[in-house]
């Protein structure tokens, strides 16, 4: 699914597509998915579930919510960069098929990064919201892919590091963890 | 014979001693509005031709001798409210006052647009994702063009930050705000997000505290400024 729409849109993939692509036959994608718009819904959450599992393993073992927020921050972008294809269907394609998807995936990977917070003690801040700030990021991966650029995703760590650090600890403490990801070297992506 | 559902400027039928360049306008116009109105209604897969013509009142003939597709004209349509937004966040921020009183107006009226017309933003930003690529890159294209009306009119004494691009933080802090209360279906109540959205665009130039000054302050000049906001 996720190959299909990368090469031809959601809209231009057929079941055809698909059960050809999945070298599996029709009656076995149908005892799968009840039609196309439910497989496309399970591939994104199999897309985001894997973003959300390598946010997780980039912060592991860090000190400090900051500094597990910039190294998992750093890994996304590594794996967005990695695989265009996930990268272009959750950025582009989701929006087109139905844009209440990208709450969807906010409530999936949000709660994460107030968790991480949360148990350091930080709530958010008044005034500032950690699913903003999701839409925020997601605009300026957006911005890279649709211009066709994914290789340059890691450059944006700082932007994106300071973008999910501020609603926690503010403008100076955002700005100088972006230093620190602009410093560090590019983190590997789990296989 | 369809009639028109509503009556933006409809001609009157029959002679009417109008000049043809103007028949042709008002069609024009029409068309581009019944475009909008019915996209962000059904989403651009149920939008037809069909539906477009009886929106506006137009016959099948004069829709295409304007233009050659449904997608043409719906694309047409984006590009003339997207330069309509443009302008009017351009003559916001040239407005009086010191920088931070122009970013606030222009913050206020940029808004007030999107609440005065929820529909409108919503054919906006949101129902023509499903076109894809070209969609992709006419947001791009969008997106630059505001960073470069907000870097035209910078307050030169504004410390630079070589890390981040602080003009691009505060466009998208706009865009995304705007985005999640559009999609959402909150777009009336827009106008009340003035203070906050202003701390969220002067934050990444101005610091915390300057920013939360600007933005909370309980000035005369605080939210909206009269005769500065302009709807639709």
């Amino acid at each position: 699914m996720i190959a299909c729409c990368a090469e031809k849109t959601y809209a231009g993939t057929t079941i055809a597509d698909l059960v050809s692509r999945g070298s599996v036959s029709r009656t076995t994608f149908y005892k799968l998915f009840t039609d196309k718009r439910d497989c496309f819904d399970a591939a994104v959450t199999l897309c985001i579930e894997r973003l959300a599992a390598t946010l997780a393993a980039g912060a592991d073992g860090c000190d400090s919510p900051a500094e597990a927020t910039r190294r998992g921050a750093a890994a996304g972008l590594e794996l967005l960069a990695a695989e265009p294809e996930l990268t272009l269907v959750l950025s582009g394609d989701v929006l087109g098929v139905d844009p209440t998807l990208v709450d969807r995936y906010s409530r999936m990977l949000v709660p994460a990064l107030e968790r991480l917070w949360g148990q350091a003690g930080v709530p958010p801040r008044k005034h500032s919201s950690p699913g903003l700030a999701f839409g925020r990021a997601q605009l300026l991966v957006f911005h890279e892919v649709a211009a066709g650029r994914p290789e340059r995703l890691p450059a944006l760590a700082p932007n994106i590091v300071y973008l999910a650090i501020f609603p926690f600890a503010g403008h100076e403490e955002a700005l100088r963890q972006a230093q620190l990801a602009k410093d560090e070297p590019g983190v590997e992506v789990p296989a | 014979v369809t009639r028109p559902t509503a009556s933006i400027g409809a001609l009157p039928r029959g002679r009417h001693g109008l000049p043809r360049e103007e028949v042709i306008r008002s069609q024009r116009e029409r068309l581009l509005a019944a475009a909008a109105r019915v996209c962000a209604e059904r989403g651009y897969d149920g939008t037809t031709v069909a539906r477009i013509l009886a929106e506006a009142g137009v016959g099948r003939e004069s829709f295409y001798e304007l233009f050659e597709d449904r997608r043409a004209c719906v694309l047409e349509a984006h590009q003339v409210l997207l330069d309509n937004l443009i302008e009017l966040v351009r003559v916001a921020y040239a407005g009086p006052g010191e920088w931070v009183d122009r970013c606030r107006a222009t913050i206020a009226a940029l808004l007030e647009w999107f609440a005065a017309d929820p529909l409108s933003g919503r054919f906006l930003l949101v129902s023509l994702a499903a076109i894809g690529p070209e969609f992709h890159e006419r947001f791009e294209a969008g997106f630059d063009r505001f960073v470069a009306v907000i870097d035209s009119g910078l307050d030169p004494e504004l410390p630079a930050s070589e890390l981040l691009p602080a003009t691009s933080l505060a466009v998208g802090a706009a865009i995304s705000r705007v985005y999640g209360e559009v999609a959402a279906g909150r777009g009336a109540e827009l106008p009340t997000l003035v203070p906050s959205l202003t701390y969220e665009v002067l934050v990444p130039f101005l610091g915390e505290d300057a920013a939360k000054a600007a933005a909370f302050a309980e000035t005369p000049h605080a939210g909206r400024l009269p005769g500065e906001v302009r709807g639709g």
